[in-house]
Formats: structure tokens, C-alpha cells, sequence
């Protein structure tokens, strides 16, 4: 459906149906001393000059030859199919899907990102997906305090820093308690005001947890305690169980993963599962299939509407009236694009290099890798000496890894570093060249 | 708009009916209360055993347009709820008084009776709501 603007004309009848001589009149209720006359900001600027202008903010950036930072934002392959399919302008500049009718590619797009997302987990329910895993975890802490009808979070230590942050402040807003515990004191955190434990697997440090032994933990202590997970890559999932086999309640993760740029750490794509009981607790959007009330042909539609806000308010489980869409749609094609045995490629691949990379950083003196569990494909360094490090990568035109003391202030030599099937055997070469030279230099450095 | 509203019953503001019978009372919502609500879709009922207070919460009835809030119209512990509206919702709507009945709880506070309303006050209420 095509977007046609106003004329003047027709903004004059609309404002003589309603009895309004002009525009302005009908922002006459915001107080005079709030608007603004004059806003500071430039000139406008022609095509080719605005071009050029944003030529040089960009040549600000520095582009890596290669990059071993993860922490929450992944470079994997994206297939050029992707961006064909999201640039289409139908589903570009489309609108929010509230009329069916009108609607139907976009609304089928979601229904199929849903059910393949739902496949994919093994997880009964997928909404038609929230902000990014952090808004998503919080949502769903939020949604088990519904559940349950306690006020009381337990966050497992190894989830995401920044997405501890988001759950916090979500969980102050509404008077719910949170709790950070690390594993050998989460028993004592099970009492009966707690809705549910969340953790992250793989977690921030890279390890994979034990999930069944985790959960039979918790179950044992507080069986109607809710089960949340978070990851941030799910590509994992091309080699790890899934979700769905383990008996967790609510499972969430970042969607950055498929088929979305890393770009500036944005957009991303919460993507939010949960088991069929609890399908009228979902925050967000769901799209059904349904039938012509006159006819026989199938449509898509936004259905369960009745718990979200516009509908519920202040009794839905969040305030949340829409969804990445288009995200969402780079998901799904990126997952159709790879489909099963490319999903298992790419994580056997992740696997395999990062363990490669693991293997061989050991070997050089000074170097410590501190994962005591099972990773994926990130894990922790403990470094001679940080700086030199960093900056030799930096030297091998390698994005460095991230530096654990900017989340963990006692961890000053730990990196978290990060290797998927971009990583060639050339970089990740180079990455181990850059710890030697790291590692001579700190030699050096203490026999002078 | 003529609605259905049976002389033996008592009757809440919150649009819910009462049936009296011994020391326990069943409740659901009225031909008005349905009406209003449009094709329920699903009713969220309280677990059996459960004891509420008077005006409390006890459950909730979701329609394709709206959500409705199930109001325990006297204290009391929940003794029986409708297992058929969990496969047929619609029956609040087709036989509000009889398929429709929502649950049965044991009157804890009996004197709380004499709060209901009559079925005479119930429908002038219903009129000064429709103007």
C-alpha cells in the first residue's frame, strides 16, 4: 500500500469538519514557553554535499581487517540473500501489521520467523520477537513474576553485565526484588518469594553451563520456581541442545547472531520463547493463521491481542506494542539460507577454531585460559600483560578482545576473546602471533 | 436493549450473579456483563481450594476486545469452578446463568449476603450504566 500525503486542500476541509482554522491551533494546549522558535542546527545540506559530509565521519571509523571481540555482538558470515530480502522496500518502509487486510506479506514473514524460531528451540510459543536479548530477559522476569505471583528474581552470575543492568532496571520499575548469586550460594537464595532463577548459556565468560543439574538443583529446593535462559549467540544452538529438551519455562537470546550487522552494537533482535502453559502471559506481538469467516483462504493476523497493553493496560505484562520486524525477517532469511546443515556448519566451525585458538594461546608462556567448563566460541585469557597485548593486536589490524577489567574491575589481565567462522587460520595466526610478541615484550620489559 | 436478569438471583455491582444455596454461593457474570464483553475467548478461573476475600480478584474473562475482571462478590473458599469453559469460553455468552456458571465457593462471612443487590436494583443500575 502506497503512503499518499495530504494536500493542502485536504487538510483545509479536515479542519473545517472538526471546526479548527489552522494547524497550530490544534497544538494549542502545550504550554507557550516550551516551544521552541529556533532549533540549533545547521543549514541543510544538497545531496552530493551531505554525501561527502557523511564520507568523512566514516572515514573516522576504524575497520578491522579482522575482529576477536564478541561480549554480546557477534561478526558471523551473512549471506547476501539477506539484505535482498530486507531491502525490498515492502517490507523496508512497511508499517506496524494492525491491518490484516493490508498486511498479509509481512504478517506471513512473522508467522514463519515465529514457527522456524519455535523449531529451531524446540520451545512450544515464539512471539514475533521484543527490543534485543536484554529487554527480552527482562520482560521475561517480569513475566514470571505474573506467573507465579512472587516478587523475587534470582540472576545467576555469568549473565551479560549490561544485561544484568536492563533486568535491574526493568525489576525497579515494578517493585520486584533482584538477587545476583553465584552457583554455590544459590540454594540459599531459593526462598519462597523467588519467581524464578535466570542464567546464561553459554555464559558471559564463555562457559556452558550443566543445564539439567542446574535445573534438577533449583527443582528439588522450589519446584515452582521458573526457569529462564538467555544466550547471546545463538548459532550455538547448530550444536547444543535445545532448550525445549530441558525443560526451561522461558528461553530468550539476542538474534543479533542471524543475519543482522553487528553495525554500532545496534539494532538488535530479542527473540522470546516460552512453553505452551504460559502462552497467555507473553508480552509482544503473536501472529496467527487463521480462515475467511466467508471463504476458505488462509490469512495471517495478529491474534491474542487481548494481553497486550492496548487492551489490557496496566494489567498486561508490558507496555510493548510492536517488534523488529525487519530484524526479524533478516532471522528468518538468514535462517532459511543456511538452513539445518549450514546452521551445524557454522557452529561446528565456531567450535572447532575457537578451540583451536584455545589450544594454541596456552602454549605460549604467560598466557592462562581460565574456562574451566565446557565454551562455545568465546572464552577467558588471563594475559602477562594486557596492554601490550591489545596493542599488538591492534598493530596485526585485528579488532582486539574484549578487556574483562572494563565489567570485572579485579580481572585487570583477562581478555574475552571471541572466534567464529570469520576467523580465518590466517587471523587467528596472527591473533597467536600478537600474544607472542605481547609476551616477549613483557619479558623484555621486566629485564631492563 | 432488553437483557436477561433472573428474579432469584442476587447481584453485584461489578455485574456478577450470585446463587445462594446453603452456606455456598455460584457465581458468574450477567447477560449485561456478557454483552458488554463480546465474544469471551477465554476465562481464567481461580484454583479449587483458594480463599478470597470479598471484592477481591478471583479471576479474569478475556473476550476479543477486552478483559474483564472476575470480582469475588462474597469471602470465600473457591469449592468447584466450570471445567467446560476452558474448551468452550462462548458459553458465558450463550447461557450467562446456567452452561456459563463461572464457580462455586463456601460462604465465609454470611452477613456479607446482605450486601448483594436485588435484581430490581441490579437493573437500574444496568439502565444509568446504558445512558
Amino acid at each position: 500500500m502506497d503512503f499518499v500525503p495530504h494536500d493542502n486542500k485536504t487538510i483545509t476541509e479536515m479542519l473545517s469538519v472538526i471546526g479548527v482554522s489552522n494547524l497550530e491551533e490544534l497544538f494549542h494546549d502545550i504550554p507557550k514557553d516550551l516551544i521552541k522558535e529556533k532549533l540549533d542546527i545547521p543549514q541543510g545540506l544538497s545531496e552530493p554535499d551531505l554525501l561527502h559530509r557523511m564520507e568523512e565521519i566514516s572515514k573516522k571509523n576504524r575497520i578491522y581487517s579482522n575482529s576477536f571481540l564478541g561480549a554480546g555482538c557477534y561478526y558471523h558470515y551473512i549471506p547476501s540473500l539477506v539484505n535482498f530480502v530486507i531491502s525490498r522496500s515492502e517490507f523496508s518502509t512497511s508499517y506496524t501489521p494492525y491491518q490484516a487486510e493490508a498486511s498479509q506479506g509481512y504478517l506471513q514473514a512473522i508467522y514463519e520467523y515465529q514457527t522456524i524460531i519455535s523449531r529451531l528451540t524446540q520451545m512450544d510459543v515464539a512471539n514475533a520477537s521484543m527490543y534485543d536479548g536484554s529487554t527480552a530477559l527482562a520482560e521475561a522476569a517480569i513475566m514470571a513474576t505474573l506467573i507465579t505471583n512472587k516478587r523475587s528474581i534470582i540472576l545467576l552470575e555469568g549473565i551479560h553485565p549490561e544485561y544484568v543492568e536492563v533486568v535491574k532496571t526493568y525489576c525497579w520499575g515494578q517493585n520486584i526484588n533482584t538477587k545476583i548469586t553465584q552457583e554455590n550460594n544459590l540454594l540459599d537464595q531459593l526462598n519462597e518469594d523467588v519467581a524464578a532463577v535466570l542464567f546464561q548459556s553459554p555464559n558471559f565468560f564463555g562457559d556452558i553451563e550443566d543445564i539439567p543439574r542446574l535445573i534438577k538443583i533449583i527443582k528439588e529446593r522450589l519446584p515452582r520456581c521458573l526457569i529462564i535462559q538467555v544466550m547471546t549467540d545463538p548459532t550455538c544452538l547448530g550444536v547444543l541442545k535445545p532448550p525445549g529438551s530441558m525443560d526451561i519455562d522461558i528461553f530468550v537470546t539476542e538474534g543479533q547472531s542471524f543475519g543482522i550487522n553487528p553495525s554500532f552494537g545496534g539494532p538488535g533482535l530479542g527473540i522470546f520463547t516460552a512453553k505452551q502453559k504460559y502462552l497467555r502471559k507473553i508480552p509482544g506481538r503473536l501472529i496467527g493463521k487463521t480462515r475467511e469467516i466467508n471463504g476458505s483462504q488462509e490469512g495471517f493476523i495478529l491474534t491474542l491481542q487481548a494481553r497486550e497493553q492496548h487492551i489490557r493496560r496496566e494489567k498486561a505484562s508490558s507496555n510493548i506494542c510492536t517488534n523488529q520486524a525487519l530484524c526479524s525477517l533478516a532471522a528468518l532469511t538468514y535462517l532459511l539460507a543456511m538452513g539445518k546443515t549450514g546452521l551445524r556448519e557454522i557452529a561446528t566451525q565456531n567450535l572447532q577454531k575457537a578451540h583451536f585458538l584455545k589450544k594454541e594461546i596456552a602454549k605460549v608462556p604467560g598466557y592462562k585460559i581460565l574456562n574451566q567448563k565446557p565454551t562455545y566460541n568465546e572464552f577467558l585469557i588471563e594475559c602477562p600483560n594486557i596492554d601490550s597485548f591489545i596493542s599488538e593486536c591492534r598493530k596485526h589490524d585485528l579488532l582486539p578482545p574484549l578487556r574483562m577489567s572494563k565489567y570485572y574491575p579485579e580481572m585487570q589481565n583477562v581478555a574475552l576473546v571471541c572466534v567464529t567462522e570469520v576467523n580465518s587460520r590466517k587471523s587467528i595466526n596472527s591473533l597467536i602471533q600478537s600474544a607472542q610478541l605481547a609476551s616477549d615484550n613483557s619479558v623484555e620489559g621486566r629485564s631492563k | 436493549m432488553s437483557y436477561e436478569f433472573p428474579s432469584e438471583l442476587m447481584y453485584t455491582t461489578t455485574h456478577e450473579w450470585v446463587r445462594i444455596e446453603n452456606s455456598f454461593a455460584t457465581v458468574g457474570l450477567t447477560d449485561y456483563a456478557q454483552h458488554q464483553l463480546g465474544d469471551v475467548v477465554f476465562v481464567e478461573l481461580p484454583d479449587i481450594g483458594m480463599v478470597l476475600e470479598k471484592e477481591s480478584n478471583a479471576g479474569e474473562i478475556e473476550s476479543v476486545k477486552a478483559v474483564g475482571d472476575l470480582i469475588m462478590p462474597l469471602s470465600g473458599e473457591v469449592m468447584e469452578i466450570n471445567e467446560q469453559l476452558d474448551g468452550s469460553p462462548e458459553l458465558v455468552n450463550s447461557s450467562p446463568y446456567d452452561g456459563g456458571w463461572m464457580m462455586k465457593i463456601k460462604i465465609s462471612h454470611p452477613n456479607e449476603i446482605d450486601e448483594l443487590i436485588s435484581v430490581e436494583k441490579y437493573k437500574e443500575l444496568v439502565k444509568s450504566e446504558e445512558q
